[in-house]
């Protein structure tokens, strides 16, 4: 029927039927930009999951008033292809605590994220989801609950276990792409590995003091394995956990976010130069590898 | 002839009074064909606490001999998360 609201052969809204439902919805929206109670509104009159109503909006020409600040840097196209994909967060400390948010800040959808610690008092000076309250709980449920706190949309799986090369295959599955929190070079390469057999792009980063690296590689890449030829597990100069501070943790993060945000959303993944941040100066160098 | 070295992280610690801003100028005018491992023996830095070497911004071994001018940047193992 024309104008009724459901999405059509195409998938998409009928525009003037989507305006009067919002027009239903008293403060739902402003002008194209749609509220959080719009989107929910939508979403169940749909049968949708939110983040496809936020697709159909996007689609029929509207924004999500959440991601109005994006819109400079966004396409509707982009910002579709963050909402549908879905992010393996390997460690939910320093590094993949603040990834993780900051994925789901800019419009990533999904996230499976796991890490078989709880959190410590010594994680507080930089663990993007550690807080007094959070000491002695698992980081991977935590992290799961603060996301969904600030993105109520999104899929968020948790996983307490630590990552191996038996359970990757699974986990990694109906994933986008995987995100490197874990905390030792050896383990590391074996998610990198998992990584490529899997087909996904892989996004490093790793932290020392005030100083880390980052990268991000198309499927297939084993640069990590490259870059570190002699790291073994049982070498304690590559297992040992280094002092690490909120500056280069969060810094790190940040580099890691910003290169998959935009893998994302041009849904095409380059191999990057490797970044290094050094916090104690601060600067940015790139190096080739 | 100099060559200017940054130091990462721990490695510093071999080195009192790094400053992380400048990192160091060193002579190798009398050393003729200096690989990077005898450049870092030179400063103090012990071998078995390199894991990569940059060598004007790309990764090298440990074997490649230094020049005139050339940055050398020595990183122990950087893998906390």
């Amino acid at each position: 029927m024309p104008g009724e609201l459901k999405l059509d052969a195409s998938k998409s809204l009928d525009v003037e039927a989507l305006r009067r439902f919002l027009a239903l919805h008293e403060g739902s929206c402003e002008g194209s930009f749609v509220r959080v109670g719009g989107v929910r509104a939508l979403a169940k009159e749909l049968g949708l999951p939110e983040r496809e109503a936020m697709c159909a909006l996007l689609d029929a020409g509207f924004w999500p008033e959440r991601f109005r600040r994006s819109r400079s840097v966004l396409s509707a196209e982009g910002l579709k292809r963050l909402l549908r994909s879905r992010v393996f967060i390997a460690g939910c400390g320093g590094l993949g605590g603040h990834v993780a948010a900051l994925l789901a800040r800019s419009g990533v959808g999904a996230f499976v994220l796991c890490d078989p610690d709880i959190f410590e008092e010594s994680n507080l000076n930089r663990q993007m989801f550690c807080s007094e309250a959070a000491l002695g709980r698992s980081k991977a449920e935590t992290a799961r609950e603060g996301l969904l706190g600030m993105a109520s949309h999104l899929e968020v799986k948790a996983h307490v276990v630590a990552v191996d090369e038996g359970n990757l295959p699974g986990l990694l599955a109906g994933c986008s792409a995987v995100a490197d929190g874990l905390d030792s070079v050896p383990k590391k390469v074996i998610l990198e590995e998992a990584a490529a057999n899997a087909g996904l792009p892989f996004v490093h980063g790793s932290v020392n003091r005030e100083e880390g690296f980052a990268f991000i590689e198309a499927a297939g890449g084993r640069r990590l394995a490259a870059m570190w030829p002699d790291a073994k597990e049982g070498d304690e100069a590559f297992d040992a956990s280094p002092d690490t501070v909120a500056s280069s943790a969060a810094g790190v993060a940040c580099l890691m976010a910003s290169l998959l945000v935009r893998a994302l959303a041009e849904g095409e993944v380059r191999d990057s130069a490797l970044l290094h941040l050094d916090c104690s100066v601060p600067e940015l160098e790139r190096f080739e590898f | 002839m100099s060559v200017l070295v940054k130091l990462s992280t721990t490695l510093r610690d071999c080195v009192p009074g790094y400053d992380p801003v400048a990192g160091m100028e060193v002579d190798i005018s009398e050393h003729g064909g200096l690989s990077a491992e005898a450049l870092a023996a030179v400063i103090g830095i012990p071998r078995t606490e390199i894991k990569i070497v940059m060598v004007n911004g790309r990764q090298s071994a440990l074997s490649t001999v230094v020049r005139d001018g050339d940055r050398v940047a020595y990183f122990p193992a950087v893998g906390g998360g």
